[in-house]
Order: structure tokens, then C-alpha cells, then sequence
């Protein structure tokens, strides 16, 4: 079969593809025929080697496709099944072997594209507003990079649930599209100071969430438009790592929150991922949730999506198409 | 009247009985005729200057006693009311003047004793319990200084509302008290190591909140006793200021949540503090609530209270009768 391997770590050059051997299930496993890739920044942090891999691997944490072979003891899925998964190396190739219990059904009102291109994004905004701080209607929040990949999805999520979404953004047109998610407000951060609009916004009260992916340029200023016992949420951190911070600070702008969550966190049992991926599923067969699959490449042209990337310029979802 | 005045921060020799006006109230204020005063730990920051005011100051931030004037616009009390406070400087005396908002009414089924021995720890032991981390059945916390003043009404609380407690003490004797008050397991921190003994006690998994009013000593321990998105509530540091903190700390431990809280934040409007100081007093006039009230001394003997305090061997509160 063909994959993308990476034999020595590097800029997108060091993808190649391969041919190599069909992988075998193991007794606990599932082969899966990829029918799309996901590709996200993690990705990129493989292959340059700020993560690390064993020598050589197939990249790719994310994807969608239909069962063709199981291992002895697999019980949850069979021959046929439609499934997509994340958090596993390897979904960059036609085939990828997958525990089980990693993989979770496609409802028929999905496609395997929208599946593989909503299961690290959209679990990642599921469980920001549903779980790590509840958004409650008439609440309001801000919502750093409103028209990034998790940006666009925790904003319409958070309209749905009926909470007041003020977005960031650095660009006209993606101010566009966060308003077309539904953001209520949109805070071009190029341009306008955001702790100056979003406290005037919110006629000085403050949030009641900051969910921020962008971290060293965004951080202290999110703290100074929390209301108080307001919460930050920290999930990324696009322009650098926060740097260590004073606690003091959380008491004297109000009995502040800081929470800094990653995924694998609020996917711990299989309960929990089926139950989480479902709910993703099911918003998006139901329409609440539109996802915006920007560019589909072949699988031999990883390296262009990952230059793609790179570059800042896409606002919504690269998929490899084996 | 008599009150203690500090000129010149410093040790508890600073605190000189003095002779001082009355104080007269501004249009919505109140003059109280003080029957106990509370001494707090916060008292003798302000007097060793830690905390700042302009001197010469009358220390104290807490008390009970019966209303002698009003000024002109006051609406909620009257002269001849028995009321309580916290946060009004200049408690340490005869009489004090306070905003009318700060002063509470207390009913007939509370004495003075017990109302200003619980206004500063009953008011953060049950803001803690309540909003700071909403404690629920079946959940187990972790409470630090689990004998002190806070401590021991905050492991009561924690008990009434169903939740297992595990409470960390410095000597047996106070272990005992702790366990009075309810706590399901006590550790004597100078004798076994809390983290390893919650992780036994907890089958590895943690708890789900940790209750810190110790701050420095505590805190790279907490973060490694709490399970997968789990909460630290710091609202206090009597061991000293908690080193700044790596956000990245938050989510290698497990997706973790950290708050620094204070009181004021938890008492801002007028409801909430009415709210959560009837709550209080029904639960201790319903006999639920339990108050250990250490020592009383006259108000002379202010640097004596102090003393105690600050070599940390009384277990309960200390009152200041002028």
C-alpha cells in the first residue's frame, strides 16, 4: 500500500511516499481503508521532530474509512463498518491498523471526509464548551482565533448552546466567517485593542470564559476582560508558550480560573469517546454544525497541505484523499 | 472610646491600647458599639505592614455588636440592631464605623461570640464549599490546615454536603480535632507524606478537589494528589506566596483547574452577602455548624492574641472582648 513516511525529520520535503507492507491486525485491532486524512499542526510537529517518533513512521493522527479485516478479539466493530479515530500515528496511508476500542461509529448523515475532518476539531470544541467550563445560555465568551480550525466550531457551538460570542480575529475575512459561525462579535485584533473592545462590549463587566489557543500574546490580557470568578481557558498556544505566571494576579483581578486542558483528557474511557464523537456526529447530521473543508489533496501531496498549513493562510480543514 | 492603635507596623508590640474619638458616621454609615471582635491572620499582615494602610490604623476587619448611631441616608439598619461584619477595618476597638452595606443582621439564635467568630471563616469555609468548587456527594476533598480556623469548619461543611474529607494536620492533638469535625482520614503531615498517603487512600486516583490555605509548602504536591480534571482552590498562604506557575504544569498533571480566591469576591453584592451569612447562621443555630472558639482576651491583651496566633498552637478562634 502507499503511505507518507517520514525517514528523517525535517521541513515538508522529509514526506515521502512509500510502498509498503499491508498492515495485519493484531488480535485487539481493526484494519481500516483510509478514505480521508486529517491533517492538523501536530502533524507538522512530527515531522520537524519537535515531537518524537521512532525512525521511520507513517504520520497522521486523524481519519475515516471503512473496516476491511479484525484481529481475533475485536468485539466493537466488524468487517464493513464505517469508523473514524484520532490521537494514533499512522493515518497518513490507504491502510491503518487501529485498536479498537479507538475507533468510533459514523452515523449514515455523515461522510467519511466530514467524519475524519471533525474528530480532533470537533471534540476539541465539544468539550471546551460542554465540559471543561459548561457554557450557559445568556453567558458570554470570548473566543481567541474565531475563524481558526477549533475556532469556527467552538463558535457555533457556542451559539447554539446560546451564549454571546465575541470573537478574535485577524483579518477582514475571517471576520467574515466567524460571524457567519455566529459570532455575535468580531474584535480584529490588527486592528483594535481586544481588552479595550471586549471590556467596552461587555459595558466593563467581562466574560464569564476566555477559551484561548494562541497563549503568549493573548494570555495576560484575557485575565484583565474575565469578569470576576471568571474562567481562562487555555488550549494551545499558536504564538508561544505562556510563560510561568503569578498566582496573585488570579486573586486580584477577581478569583479568577485557569484551566489549561488538552483532549486525550476528556476522551479517557471508551464511554466517553463514543459518547463525545456522537454528540460531534450528530450536530453535524443535524445541520447545527457546519464544517468548513477548505482543500482535499491526494495523499501524494502531503507536502503542499503541510506548506499550506504552514502558511497561515487556510481558515478551515486540510484532508489527505488515499 | 478605647481602641488597639498601630503607628509604626512590626510585631505584635506595635498594638497599644490607646484613647480615641468616637467615630461619627457619614451619611450611610453606622456606629457600632463592638462586643467581640475577631482576630485573623490578615490582622497581623496589616500590622506587620505586608498589607498596607495609611497609619496610624485601628486593626481588626471583623466583629459583632449592637448599631448606637446611623447617618442620615442609612436605610438597612437601625440604632438598636445586633449586627456582624468582616472587612471593615477597625474592629480592634470600643466602637467602629462601617459602610451599612458591610454590617449583617443576626438573629436572636446566634450570640455575639459566635456571630464574629464566624463571619471571616464561616463566610470562606461555605464560599468554598458552595461556589469557589461546588463540592458535590460522593466526591473526595482534600483540606489542608485541616484544625485551623477555616479548616475545621470547612471539613464540617464538606461532610454535611455528603463528600469524603481527608484532612492534613501538623500533631496529633489536632488531628483529633480534625477528626471530631468530621474529616473520614487525617494525615499528620509532619510524619507521612500527604501525597503518597491521598494517593493510598485513594486507590491512585486522586481527589477531586484540594482545599489550600497553606500556599508555598503545598502546591507541587497538590498538583500530583488530583485526579484527571481535577480543581485546586487556593485561597490562602500561610506558608508563603506560591511561586509563579507553569500553565503547562496544568495539563501534564491531567487537565487541571486552578483558582487563587478571595472573600470580597464572593461577598460583592449586598444579596450574596446576605445569602451566604443567613446560611451560616441557620447552620449554626440548627447545631450543623460547630464553632471552636479557642480564647478570649480582653481587648488589652491584643499582642498577646497575636502571639498566639502566630506560633500556631491554638486550634480554633480567638476573640477580642472591649
Amino acid at each position: 500500500m502507499k503511505a507518507i513516511q517520514v525517514k528523517q525529520v525535517g521541513g515538508p520535503e522529509a514526506m515521502e511516499v512509500v510502498e509498503i507492507p499491508l498492515p495485519q491486525p493484531k488480535a485487539n485491532e481493526a484494519v481500516v481503508k483510509l478514505a480521508a486524512s486529517g491533517v492538523n499542526f501536530v502533524d507538522v510537529y512530527f515531522r520537524e521532530g519537535r515531537y518524537k517518533a521512532a525512525l521511520p513512521f507513517v504520520l497522521g493522527q486523524e481519519g475515516a474509512g471503512v473496516v476491511t479485516e479484525v484481529g481475533a478479539e475485536t468485539k466493537s466493530v466488524k468487517v464493513g463498518d464505517r469508523v473514524a479515530w484520532t490521537g494514533l500515528q499512522g493515518s497518513y496511508a490507504e491502510y491503518a491498523a487501529v485498536p479498537a476500542e479507538r475507533l468510533v461509529p459514523i452515523p449514515q448523515r455523515v461522510s467519511e471526509q466530514q467524519a475524519a475532518a471533525a474528530m480532533l476539531q470537533g471534540m476539541t470544541a465539544h468539550y471546551l464548551s460542554h465540559d471543561t467550563y459548561p457554557l450557559k445560555q445568556g453567558e458570554t465568551a470570548l473566543v481567541h482565533a474565531g475563524a481558526g480550525g477549533v475556532g469556527l466550531l467552538l463558535v457555533q457551538m457556542a451559539h447554539n448552546i446560546g451564549a454571546r460570542v465575541i470573537a478574535t480575529v485577524s483579518t477582514e475575512e475571517k471576520a467574515k466567517l466567524a460571524r457567519g459561525a455566529g459570532a455575535h462579535e468580531v474584535i480584529l485584533y490588527s486592528q483594535a485593542d481586544f481588552e479595550a473592545e471586549t471590556k467596552r462590549l461587555t459595558g466593563g463587566k467581562g466574560v464569564d470564559v476566555v477559551y484561548d489557543s494562541v497563549g503568549k500574546t493573548t494570555f495576560e490580557k484575557g485575565l484583565n476582560v474575565l469578569r470576576p470568578r471568571g474562567m481562562m481557558v487555555l488550549f494551545g498556544g499558536s504564538s508561544g508558550a505562556v510563560p510561568p505566571f503569578d498566582l496573585v494576579a488570579l486573586s486580584q483581578k477577581g478569583s479568577l480560573y485557569v484551566t489549561r486542558p488538552t483532549l486525550v483528557n476528556y476522551i479517557t474511557t471508551r464511554e466517553e469517546l463514543v459518547a463525545r464523537s456522537g454528540a460531534v456526529f450528530s450536530m453535524m447530521a443535524t445541520g447545527k454544525l457546519q464544517l468548513r473543508i477548505e482543500y482535499t489533496y491526494p495523499l501524494a501531496e502531503a507536502q503542499q497541505a503541510h506548506r499550506d498549513l504552514e502558511g497561515r493562510k487556510t481558515t478551515g480543514k486540510l484532508l489527505l484523499i488515499p | 472610646m478605647k481602641a488597639i492603635r498601630v503607628q509604626q507596623t512590626g510585631g505584635p508590640e506595635v498594638m497599644e491600647l490607646a484613647e480615641v474619638p468616637l467615630p461619627q458616621p457619614k451619611p450611610v454609615e453606622a456606629v457600632v458599639k463592638v462586643s467581640v471582635a475577631g482576630v485573623n491572620s490578615i490582622d497581623g499582615y496589616f500590622r506587620d505592614g505586608r498589607f498596607r494602610t495609611p497609619l496610624p490604623f485601628i486593626p481588626g476587619q471583623e466583629g459583632a455588636g449592637v448599631v448606637t448611631a446611623v447617618g442620615a441616608q442609612t436605610k438597612t439598619v437601625k440604632v438598636g440592631d445586633r449586627v456582624a461584619w468582616s472587612g471593615v477595618l477597625g474592629s480592634y476597638a470600643e466602637f467602629v464605623v462601617s459602610p451599612e452595606e458591610h454590617l449583617v443582621p443576626v438573629p436572636a439564635s446566634i450570640g455575639d461570640e459566635q456571630a464574629a467568630a464566624s463571619m471571616v471563616h464561616g463566610l470562606t469555609a461555605h464560599y468554598l464549599v458552595s461556589d469557589a468548587h461546588k463540592l458535590k456527594t460522593g466526591e473526595t476533598a482534600l483540606v489542608h490546615a485541616a484544625a485551623g480556623g477555616v479548616g475545621l469548619l470547612l471539613v464540617q461543611m464538606a461532610r454535611a454536603i455528603g463528600a469524603r474529607v481527608i484532612g492534613t494536620v501538623s500533631s496529633e492533638e489536632k488531628a483529633q480535632l480534625a477528626r471530631q469535625a468530621g474529616a473520614d482520614e487525617v494525615i499528620v503531615f509532619t510524619k507521612h507524606d500527604f501525597e503518597a498517603e491521598v494517593k493510598r487512600l485513594t486507590d491512585g486516583k486522586g481527589v477531586e478537589v484540594v482545599y489550600d490555605g497553606v500556599g508555598k509548602a503545598t502546591f507541587d504536591k497538590n498538583l500530583n494528589v488530583m485526579r484527571l480534571r481535577g480543581m485546586l482552590v487556593l485561597y490562602g498562604m500561610s506558608s508563603g506566596p506560591v511561586l509563579p506557575v507553569d500553565p503547562a504544569k496544568l495539563s501534564e498533571k491531567g487537565s487541571l483547574y486552578m483558582a487563587r480566591t478571595t472573600l470580597a469576591h464572593f461577598t460583592a453584592t449586598r444579596e450574596e452577602l446576605l445569602a451566604r451569612t443567613s446560611a451560616l447562621f441557620r447552620m449554626i443555630a440548627e447545631g450543623k455548624l460547630k464553632l471552636r472558639i479557642a480564647k478570649t482576651y480582653p481587648l488589652a491583651d491584643a499582642p498577646q492574641a497575636h502571639r498566639d496566633m502566630e506560633a500556631r498552637k491554638v486550634a480554633g478562634k480567638l476573640l477580642l472582648i472591649p
